[in-house]
């Protein structure tokens, strides 16, 4: 009797467990697919273009300088140009019809910091003197702009840890604050 | 025999489960989140840099000073002006909530036209179109024009209806909301808008004669810093509050003593104060003014009809007498004999005249409207029935859900050919109106208030819009401006061309206050960056003048025979949903009552030896039976209320308001009566009940554990019972 139990109960163990097993693997599956899928955007912006005409990160991403957060240019900045350059493109058509509803580009955010992360554009260009390139990659030579890094502590850590006030840059305070 | 999981296999398969789920969890279907930048983006914003905003909350009326953080021009978070001398950078949750009435999905998104009243089918209209027929309809109607304004309408708004009904001959608007009602304002104000204020900070006895003081009264946030300084006063004294009520309330909680008298009470108990601080000769002087005011009182009758013992009254008395400086407050349900036995005790206490505050005569500050008592607003509701109104616009308030059934609104309204409603969220008045021209809620307009109660300091706490309309909802003053224009009569009571243009001519006319400055531009500069104009110093306090002659307190009358109807009802002013407005928030829904812990509906409080006695448990739901109407809903067992006494929150029972306030619990005003009392005042303290157990069980939403906390005590009961 008790040996009947113990199988029922062994047999029933396993079926859980793999049960599981096949959640996971649906869910990892899932995660994986997701994580590596690039969204559509609404319109795809071409960083190559603009860089070669000339056009600086600062024209259109202006608060890097003085402000925690680059910005997005509004779409009264892109159509102070394309209401001229450019207008028979089928982008700049649908920018066009973003500016005549009065409605933003519902752009997608590509990079994200958690929440309980501090990070200022301000002092990394202005006081730390970086380009924007060193963690946006040579966007210049993109067509939609990708993450090029993938934005952990250790990346953040390893460049910290190379500037000549590194031991006050390690603080936690300096990035969780 | 059945193999059984054991309890090391469950946590096994559990963990495993566990640790599924939050990998699968990890990711969420949403990875992308969309930036929404400027279509046109203001001069002066910097991505990632918040803006402030300093305006007025008007959750209630009360006119606390907030400061608004927006980013990217979205309102995300509200907290108190810490320059505000009214509330001192404190908000209460109901003023942090105001951001859900600005982003509430169910506002209307523009004017709208009923063709069939009560039918909720809603036709878009254009704000010409919509403006032209308010017009019209005011235009045909001359004199028969009522207003029925709420607490909380600015009081430019205000103003302006005021300036257009006289024009047309009409009567000046009525202000009438339940929450006023259920808080005492109009006896409180005396016929006026402004409302004592009791300096609870600078007593050392304080008995509150159901005052709930730190509740949603007339100053929730500043009698809780008020409440801080007594608790809290030079050389380590710390005041002693006595609280009086049938139910115990978040004041009655934090009392240092809780005497649970029987409802209706109060103004007999401070009658017998007043009596035995004269003939027993307590506190000196204060004898002799007492003997001038106390009027003939059996102390033995006394202590009977409010059920305290002769030795607490005498205590009581002695205590207050004794006091360096004493104080009374008054609470909502006392009529005007009741406050003026209050009163009478704070003339005795003589605390320097300053029992209570109203705003000194001579200062600059604008009025603050009249307050109507019910007994107003009921003979309004005649007018209407008897076909006397040819258009109602109503503003800021709800009639249809805040008077009891029997006052017969909805037939009185159903004579008034043309009700015009300013609602920014479709609630149960608009349901009955025709034209609907949704005004814009406080976050995204203009206004100010003339702060009430004062605490000794004139305030006017300024309103301006933090962010732009979310919807096309368009500004009642506005609205009332063009139609103004239209009408050479009003035009010339009306010479502003915009609100804005109004409100700059009352900030000049204040002149500098605490801020400075000089000139009309610099003014309403400084009135928009502090938040309002308040006096540099304070004036000599003025207090509400002492009664004259004996405070005559008779025995209550309750409403129903007590065979019938055994029990006393006690309803309360909802700490989070107030009179019913902020039930459409639902933040406010899900916030834990303080006391009971009840959420997102309505209980009937009822004593343990009570429910026993009834056989029902907790969660029961129960018919509460009084003579004029009946509710269901299910029973929170209460230690800390009288067992003669049930109570019932007010707030919920919305049919309309929004999906958040729409069919949750039910409205306690069902049970009142459209009767007057003798004073005018709405009657909903003096009213017997009676409970009909129904046998059924509802799920209750709270975040306590019953266990160990009621539960034993309702079969064993309770200790000293």
């Amino acid at each position: 009797m008790q040996g009947k139990n113990r199988s029922i109960r062994t047999w029933r163990l396993i079926a859980g467990l793999l049960l599981i097993l096949i959640l996971q693997g649906a869910g990892t599956l899932w995660w994986v697919s997701n994580s590596r899928a690039q969204p559509e955007e609404p319109i795809e912006f071409n960083h190559q273009v603009m860089v070669q005409l000339g056009i600086t990160c600062l024209f259109c991403h202006s608060d890097a300088m003085r402000s925690p957060a680059a910005g997005m240019p509004s779409v009264q900045k892109c159509m102070g140009c394309h209401s001229t350059i450019a207008t028979n493109t089928p982008d700049i058509q649908t920018l066009a019809g973003f500016w005549q509803r009065q409605e933003p580009v519902p752009w997608l955010r590509r990079l994200r910091l958690p929440r309980f992360v501090y990070f200022s554009h301000r002092v990394h260009v202005v006081v730390g003197g970086l380009n924007c390139e060193r963690c946006h990659g040579d966007v210049g030579h993109m067509t939609v702009a990708e993450p090029v890094v993938d934005l952990n502590m250790g990346w953040c850590l390893s460049c910290h840890d190379q500037q000549p006030n590194k031991q006050q840059l390690r603080e936690c305070v300096v990035c969780h604050q | 025999m059945t193999s059984r999981v054991t309890r090391r296999d469950f946590l096994k398969i559990g963990a495993a489960g566990l640790a599924s789920a939050v990998l699968a969890g990890c990711q969420s279907p949403r990875r992308w989140v969309e930036l929404e930048p400027y279509v046109r983006p203001p001069e002066e914003e910097l991505a990632g840099v918040p803006t402030w905003f300093a305006s007025t909350c008007r959750q209630c009326p009360a006119g606390c000073g907030v400061i608004v953080r927006t980013m990217n021009g979205r309102a995300l978070k509200l907290e108190g002006n810490p320059e505000h001398p009214l509330n001192r950078g404190k908000l209460c949750a109901r003023g942090q909530a105001g951001l859900q009435l600005l982003y509430n999905p169910d506002r209307l998104a523009g004017p709208v036209r009923q063709a069939q009243r009560g039918s909720r089918q809603f036709e878009a209209l254009g704000w010409n179109e919509a403006v032209n027929a308010l017009y019209h309809a005011l235009d045909s109607a001359g004199g028969s024009v009522a207003t029925w304004l709420g607490t909380t309408t600015s009081g430019h708004v205000y103003d302006l209806f005021r300036r257009l009904t006289s024009a047309l001959g009409a009567p000046d608007p009525l202000v009438f909301d339940l929450y006023s009602a259920l808080n005492g304002y109009p006896a409180l104000a005396g016929g006026q808008g402004a409302l004592p204020g009791y300096p609870l900070g600078q007593a050392d006895v304080v008995v509150s004669f159901g005052a709930n003081v730190l509740g949603p009264g007339p100053s929730a946030v500043r009698y809780g810093i008020e409440y801080g300084d007594m608790r809290s006063q030079a050389l380590g004294q710390r005041g002693y509050l006595a609280q009086l009520e049938p139910r115990m309330s978040i004041t009655g909680a934090v009392a240092d003593r809780w005497l649970p008298i029987r409802p209706g009470s109060e103004g007999l108990v401070a009658a017998a104060l007043l009596r035995l601080i004269a003939d027993q000769g307590l506190g000196g002087d204060r004898a002799e003014r007492a003997a001038a005011l106390a009027a003939d009182v059996d102390i033995e009758q006394a202590a009977q009809e409010s059920e305290l013992t002769t030795g607490e009254l005498q205590e009581l008395a002695q205590m207050f007498a004794a006091a360096e400086r004493p104080l009374a407050i008054p609470g909502g349900a006392s009529d005007a004999a009741a406050l003026s036995a209050v009163q009478a005790l704070n003339a005795v206490a003589g605390m320097g005249g300053q029992g209570a505050d109203l705003p000194p005569a001579g200062t600059p500050t604008p009025v603050r409207p009249p307050l109507s008592t019910w007994a107003g607003a009921r003979d309004l509701v005649a007018r209407m029935r008897a076909g006397d109104i040819q258009v109602l616009l109503v503003h800021g308030a709800n009639p249809a859900y805040d008077l009891p059934p029997g006052a017969g609104l909805a037939e009185a309204l159903s004579n008034v050919p043309t009700v015009v409603s300013f609602a920014p969220l479709v609630d149960e008045t608009a349901v009955h109106a025709d034209l609907i021209l949704p005004d814009r809620t406080y976050l995204e307009s203009w206004g100010y208030e003339v702060v009430s109660p004062n605490f000794g300091l004139p305030m006017v706490s300024g309103q301006q819009p933090v962010v732009t309309p979310v919807f096309d909802a368009r500004s009642t003053a506005d609205v009332l401006l063009t139609v103004g224009q239209g009408m050479p009569a009003i035009a010339a009571q009306m010479p502003w061309s915009d609100e804005v243009a109004m409100l700059q001519e009352m900030v000049a006319g204040l002149g500098p206050g605490e801020a400075g400055g000089s000139g009309a531009a610099v003014l309403w500069a400084r009135f928009l960056q502090h938040g309002g104009w308040w006096s540099a110093s304070p004036p000599a306090p003025v207090t509400v003048a002492a009664p004259s002659a004996p405070a005559t307190v008779a025995p209550s009358q309750y409403q129903g025979q007590a065979s019938q109807y055994p029990y006393h009802l006690h309803v309360y002013v909802s700490d989070l949903l107030a009179a019913g407005r902020e039930a459409s928030q639902p933040w406010l829904q899900g916030s834990p009552d303080p006391m009971t812990t009840m959420a997102w509906q309505t209980w009937v409080e009822v004593h343990p030896a009570t429910a026993r006695e009834l056989g029902i448990q907790d969660g029961e739901v129960v018919r509460v039976v009084s003579p004029y109407g009946s509710l269901e809903a299910p029973v929170y067992v209460y230690p800390a209320i009288r067992p003669d006494t049930v109570a019932i929150p007010s707030g919920q029972g919305h049919t309309d308001l929004g999906r958040y306030a729409r069919g949750r619990g039910d409205n306690v005003l069902k049970l009142l009566s459209a009767e007057a009392r003798t004073d005018g005042g709405l009657a909903w303290a003096d009213l017997r009940v009676r409970i009909e157990p129904t046998g059924r069980q509802a799920g209750m939403a709270r975040f306590e554990n019953r266990v160990g906390v009621t539960e034993g005590f309702i079969n064993q009961g309770f200790p000293g019972e």
